[in-house]
């Protein structure tokens, strides 16, 4: 018998028990709802992790740290050996460890690293507050402007290199400064104001002493021109960084000098950006980031840092899909099962068939096509209800999340194709029993069945 | 010519074997009508299964036109038997949810026949044993002697050189019995099939050229031409 003729005959065999062929599909088609979702949820994951990281990181630039441990996972559950020269930072469960900052020494030494074109280390600003006239004062945050961010703007615009006194004003602060549109807010002066952390600290050394944290001399306000108001982006690394302010580095560099000036902080940093010339080649950037690391620097890459981000997302879908695919290996003895009934049930038609001279490797196929037809059935019942349920459902889901143009389960073909291939295979595999007990039927014997 | 020579089949092992055929030797020539007598376990389906080569002897050989079935391999067998013989079963064996069509193009399937050929051969079968107008019909919708004409015509779709048929009116009255032997004898001379059946009804043998008369896996005689 030819093959077509085996996977016809095979499907007919299938509509003929309808109810028992929709069952069986159905049970695969559970575990195929799982691991369909599950695959568009990773999809849409990585998708966002990777606009995150691309809208927040240039791919020509590598991270630069002078503490080993800053990238990598250290044993955070013992005690941190106190070093006073260290700064220290907070982890993100809230707690405190100490870390090596780079000076102006290791940035003129990773400057120096060839393939680097420059190297900018990285200021973020804690400002003690921002307002203007007649509005109340808002904790901000000033960061260094990147052109590789490019952010949406709502009104202005942004030159190549924004000049000293002029600020990039994020959506957020609009309503909240008093301005009623993102236009009537070019071209006005808001005030900023830093406090110098030696202030700071004796107000913490001595919470009773009066004169510390408000002592005019240790404070600086300056006055910032509005060039451009950006848009919230849905690609923020976190709620915070969507309401940073952006200037120019040497204003930004000013401010920070200002905060810590007195104190060990004083013009060190926890990580620098190092520009590879022509980074977009990788083998020029590996390159570039061996040369660093050898010179003993902590280094990560765009790549890096997305694989960091992605792979949390993969431990989640890992688990995910276990669950997916223990419920089609449960599944897959259904489909043995039934496959198992209808060898019982069709005895005298294989004894029949065998007896007209159709070869058992072709009656084995016969029931293997069949249990194969059931896992595509399944399979393509199962994503067609993922894909249907999950693209009715993604608008809602990507709202709450606030994924803003980022969609949470994103679907796709050649993926989804796979995935049916391979059940429809392994539901083959899983008909090879039956189908065997079918082959080696003795045909007189299975004549002779009642 | 089917030449059967020492045939003889032992079912069981050691203390508890069964004789069922014991040194069967004959001679069918083409074309002709044989009819294998005798009573309930005589040996005479054995002897039909071995001559078809559904089942195997303990020893002894069958040749069909000069070729020992049971030198070949398992697969050169099927493929022999799917483009000589045919079988008619007392049972009919037809696929009740399938329609007449879907059951008379089987042997063609197995056959491996060419997709073109297949519609006419099928439509010519079904009007050999008048069931043209069943063609979509689904066999459970059929009569006991229709659903017979249907296995009849299912058996030579395929033009097989020897036709067996095992008891084939046993589950059919009078009327519709004799309707079918009618068919098949017709079909013998009209195919020029050997036609050989399996039978305990000497109303049946009587109509046959040969005769073979089975008693306990021995033949205890052969009578040739028609009462």
């Amino acid at each position: 018998m030819s093959f077509s003729d085996i996977i016809k005959r095979s499907l007919r065999n299938l509509l003929t028990s309808k109810a028992r062929t929709i069952l069986t599909a159905l049970a695969i088609a559970v575990g195929t709802f799982a691991l369909t979702l599950t695959l568009g949820a990773s999809n849409g994951a990585k998708d966002y992790a990777n606009n995150i990281v691309k809208s927040n990181f240039d791919p020509t630039e590598l991270i630069v740290a002078k503490d080993k441990n800053l990238f990598s996972r250290e044993d955070a559950s013992k005690p941190q050996v106190y070093n006073p020269s260290f700064g220290s930072v907070t982890t993100f469960g809230g707690g405190s460890r100490q870390v090596e900052y780079l000076n102006n020494a290791d940035i003129a030494k990773i400057a120096a690293t060839p393939g680097v074109s420059s190297v900018q280390p990285n200021i973020t600003v804690s400002l003690q507050y921002v307002t203007r006239d007649g509005q109340k004062k808002y904790i901000g945050t000033l960061a260094t402007y990147n052109s590789y961010q490019k952010p949406t703007l709502l009104a202005g615009s942004i030159p190549d290199n924004i000049p000293n006194g002029q600020v990039i004003l994020p959506q957020g602060f609009l309503s909240s400064l008093g301005f009623s549109s993102a236009s009537s807010a070019i071209g006005q002066n808001i005030r900023l104001s830093v406090q110098n952390n030696t202030s700071l600290n004796s107000a913490l050394i001595n919470p009773f002493a009066t004169s510390a944290t408000q002592d005019s001399s240790k404070s600086q306000e300056t006055v910032f021109k509005i060039i451009a108001v950006s848009e919230t982006p849905s690609t923020s690394i976190s709620a915070q960084t969507s309401l940073y302010m952006y200037s120019n580095l040497n204003v930004v560099e000013s401010l920070n000098n200002y905060i810590y000036s007195g104190t060990s902080s004083y013009q060190k940093y926890l990580e620098a950006y190092a520009k590879v010339t022509d980074g977009s080649n990788a083998s020029k950037l590996n390159k570039a980031q061996a040369l660093i690391k050898k010179e003993g620097y902590s280094v990560q890459s765009v790549v890096d840092t997305e694989k960091l981000i992605t792979q949390f997302i993969s431990v989640i879908e890992g688990i995910v899909t276990l669950f997916g695919l223990i419920a089609i290996i449960a599944s897959l003895f259904g489909v043995v099962n039934t496959m198992y009934i209808s060898v019982l049930q069709r005895t005298r038609e294989i004894g029949l068939m065998k007896a007209l001279g159709m070869h058992r490797k072709d009656i084995s196929w016969l029931f293997r096509i069949e249990a194969g037809l059931i896992g595509l059935f399944g399979g393509m019942i199962g994503s067609a209800l993922a894909i249907g349920i999950g693209t009715a459902l993604n608008p809602f889901i990507s709202n709450k999340l606030s994924l803003g143009t980022s969609k949470l389960l994103i679907f796709k073909a050649s993926q989804i194709v796979i995935l049916i291939i391979v059940l429809a295979v392994i539901a083959v595999f899983a008909g090879l029993l039956p189908a065997r007990k079918a082959a080696k039927l003795d045909p007189i014997e299975a004549l002779r069945t009642e | 010519m089917i030449e059967v020579k020492n045939l003889t089949k032992i079912y069981g092992k050691k203390d508890t074997t069964f004789t069922a055929l014991d040194e069967i030797n004959l001679k069918i020539e083409n074309k002709s009508t044989v009819s294998i007598i005798g009573k309930s376990g005589s040996g005479k389906s054995t002897l039909m299964h071995i001559m078809s080569g559904l089942d195997e002897p303990t020893s002894g050989t069958v040749k069909i036109d000069g070729i020992d079935i049971f030198a070949m391999k398992e697969k050169k067998i099927d493929a022999f038997r799917s483009s000589k013989m045919s079988f008619v079963f007392q049972s009919f064996f037809v696929e009740a949810n399938a329609t007449c069509y879907q059951n008379v193009l089987l042997p063609l399937e197995i056959a491996k026949v060419g997709i073109t050929k297949r519609k006419q051969m099928v439509l010519d079968a079904l009007k050999a044993v008048d069931l043209e107008d069943k063609v979509n019909a689904k066999a459970s919708t059929l009569s006991g002697g229709q659903k017979q004409r249907l296995a009849v015509a299912r058996a030579i779709v395929n033009k097989p050189s020897i036709l067996f048929a095992d008891e084939p009116t046993g589950n059919l009255d009078s009327i519709n019995g004799d309707k079918i032997m009618k068919l098949l004898f017709g079909l013998n001379k009209s195919l020029g099939c050997t036609l050989i059946i399996v039978t305990h009804d000497p109303d049946i043998a009587k109509h046959t050229s040969m005769r073979i008369l089975i008693k306990d896996g021995q033949i205890e005689g052969i009578e040739k031409g028609r009462k």
